[in-house]
């Protein structure tokens, strides 16, 4: 799996006197099993960059390639299908249904893939014990804490066996203690899975933990540094 | 999923769920007791002035109607009537009355006046239409009688008691004259004065002699086992009868009162469409907000792989489970209601009442249970709730993923 970008640009309000150019022609390429931390200024673009790899968003110009196929072309549908199939998403807020349990919840994304229930179920169970809920599945996410509740994103991210998750400032709302659990998660999933992981944050110590970490201003890339 | 997804989702907001689910059943029970005493008022309407003269069909001559003329004759044989007295018509045809209904002019003593005559025999008419209860002197002919039955008007014009002669001139069959002296056997009190004042009832043999018309009738009155059949049976018998037979159905035959009920249904259906427009409203308000409040929500579900129609179906089932939960308890309420009227009818009082005893008629309105009538309630309903699902719907079809996942409106 990876991912190539070139010549990525968006520019919101084009047709005003003010364009907004969020992005500016990006070159990027993130490689299979990377742990990618993006950090930038509040307004550098971090969502933009984010929404368009993960076909949320379509770019001004340029091309995003996952495995060679140039998902800025696909139409809504197909692109809803990419997502389904291919990204596995992790939100600042959460945003797990609130009328289903922690499991329904993981459930859901996999029945979507029209996997039988059976699968789901197990599949499910597997990754929210893996999360550290075990003992949690049957809540709902209003009977669980925000890093739980958290860590039920994270497995319903990687559910569909993703080829990668997109997580924009996922640890925003919570505190130091389930910030460090969550990326201990997300760590061990990166290793065990290979999962490619990349998240955008403003947090230092999110920073410390990943092991390629690009800065943005401005919509350019400033800073592109392993560690 | 989706609709377990969908059933959870309705009880997020259970006053809001449950205030317009109830706003349906409200507007439900309301216009269905109103039709089921609309059509059972009709039905009963019908019948009685069906008895009381016309028959809810007649096999008529196809000149009969305009000319109403005695020239203009049906057979008046069993041989005739078969097609309505065998099978498949049979058991849907509970009377069949041969008539001869023509006029006179009657004369007694000093005064004369126009006159209906009507033919039948006795006691078929009787056990269809209760005349004989109408005697207020004398006896009910009898199939051989030579003596007549006079409306109390006529009587009183003509100053004739029970078994004084009146004498009855006009034209027969093929231009032949008709006359005849008969002797007056009872007097009945018609509740319609229009009939009362001039009607002159005789066994239909007599009635036959009078205007020489052989074998013949100038119409066959029918009845079927239910209005709802009425339809059905006239084109069984347009098609049994062929050219030679006009048949014509209660509408045709008290073109007045089918108007007057057409009418007073229209207002009815009228006043029923006004309510569930304004029921609609709620209906619409609360789907809109569904949709509208969720945007967060919906823009979650497709950014994780939920197909667009997908989600229209969520929102669509949702708001057909309100549907359903409205006729539902709509139906639970109003059920019971209409039934218990239907075999406890309204006892109705005061003018309405003395007018419908004097025609002889129970003053009373039976309420129609009629699967029919609720079935139309429930497509009422789901047709309200089609028209209020578009523009939400549209929305949730529109919804731009972007600024969707952007709001806030989640939860
Ligand atoms: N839908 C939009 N319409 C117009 N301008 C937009 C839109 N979305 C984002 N922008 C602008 O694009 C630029 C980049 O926004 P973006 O959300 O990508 O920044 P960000 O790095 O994620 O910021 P933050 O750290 O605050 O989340 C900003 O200047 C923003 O105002
Ligand atoms: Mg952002």
């Amino acid at each position: 799996m990876s991912i190539e970008i070139s010549q990525l640009s968006k520019t919101y309000n084009q047709e005003s006197d003010f364009p907004v150019h969020a992005v500016k022609s990006l070159d990027l390429t993130i490689e299979q099993g990377e742990f990618v931390a993006v950090m930038g200024p509040s307004g550098s673009g971090k969502t933009t960059l984010l929404n368009m790899i993960g076909g949320i968003d379509t770019p001004t110009s340029g091309s995003v390639l996952i495995d060679s196929e140039n998902i800025c072309e696909l139409d809504d549908k197909a692109l809803i299908a990419f997502r389904r199939d291919h990204v596995g998403f992790i939100f600042q807020d959460y945003s797990l249904l609130p009328v289903l349990t922690a499991l329904e919840n993981v459930e859901f994304v996999m029945q979507l893939q029209g996997l039988s229930e059976k699968v789901c179920r197990a599949r499910a169970s597997e990754l929210l014990t893996m999360v550290g809920l075990g003992e949690q599945m049957h809540k709902v996410p209003s009977k669980l804490s925000g890093g739980q509740q958290q860590r039920v994103a994270v497995a319903r991210a990687l559910a569909p066996r993703p080829r990668f998750v997109m997580a924009d400032e996922p640890t925003a709302n919570l505190d130091a203690k389930s910030t460090s659990e969550l990326l201990d998660i997300m760590q061990s999933l990166n290793e065990k899975e290979g999962t490619t992981f990349i998240f955008s944050t403003h947090d230092q110590r999110v920073i410390k933990r990943a092991k390629r970490v690009i800065v943005f201003e401005d919509g350019k890339l400033t800073e592109d540094k392993q560690q | 999923m989706l609709f377990k997804l969908a059933w959870r989702n309705l009880w997020r907001q259970k006053r809001r769920t449950l205030l317009t689910a109830l706003a349906l059943s409200l507007a439900l029970f309301l216009s269905l007791f109103m039709r089921s005493m609309q059509e059972g008022s009709y039905e009963n309407n019908i019948d009685n002035s069906a008895r009381f003269s016309t028959g809810l069909l007649q096999l008529q001559n196809p000149e009969f109607s305009e000319s109403q003329s005695i020239e203009d004759l049906l057979p008046g044989t069993t041989d005739f009537i078969t097609p309505v007295t065998a099978p498949p018509l049979s058991p849907h045809i509970t009377h069949h009355l041969p008539r001869i209904e023509s006029f006179a002019l009657a004369s007694a003593s000093e005064r004369a006046k126009g006159v209906m005559v009507f033919g039948v025999e006795p006691e078929r008419e009787n056990s269809y239409s209760g005349i004989a209860d109408k005697l207020i002197a004398g006896e009910f002919i009898d199939a051989d009688d030579k003596q007549v039955l006079v409306g109390e008007g006529l009587a009183r014009f003509l100053s004739i008691k029970l078994g004084d002669e009146l004498v009855l001139y006009g034209q027969g069959y093929r231009g032949q004259t008709a006359a005849g002296l008969y002797k007056v056997k009872g007097i009945i009190h018609f509740p319609l004065a229009a009939m009362d004042n001039q009607l002159v009832y005789m066994p239909i043999k007599l009635a036959q002699t009078l205007y020489s018309t052989g074998e013949q009738v100038t119409s066959w009155v029918l009845h079927t086992d239910s209005l709802d059949m009425v339809a059905e049976v006239k084109s069984e018998l347009v098609q049994a009868f062929g050219s030679k037979v006009n048949v014509r159905d209660w509408q045709q035959l008290s073109p007045e009162m089918a108007q007057q009920i057409a009418m007073d249904k229209a207002g009815g259906v009228f006043m029923m469409y006004l309510l569930y427009g304004v029921v609609g409203f709620g209906l619409f308000a609360t789907i809109l907000m569904m949709t509208l409040e969720r945007q967060r929500e919906f823009g979650v579900m497709l950014a994780t792989g939920l197909l667009r129609r997908k989600l229209l179906g969520l929102i669509a089932i949702e708001s057909g489970f309100i549907a359903l939960i409205g006729v539902l308890i709509g139906l639970i309420i109003t059920l019971p209601v209409v039934t218990y009227f239907h075999y406890h009818p309204i006892q109705l009082t005061g003018e309405t009442a003395q007018l419908m005893l004097e025609m002889g008629w129970e003053p009373i309105i039976p309420m129609m249970l009629s699967f029919s009538l609720v079935f139309d309630q429930v497509k009422i309903v789901l047709g309200l709730m089609f028209i209020c699902l578009l523009y939400p719907l549209w929305r949730a079809y529109r919804i731009d993923l972007v600024s969707a996942l952007k709001g806030d409106s989640y939860g």
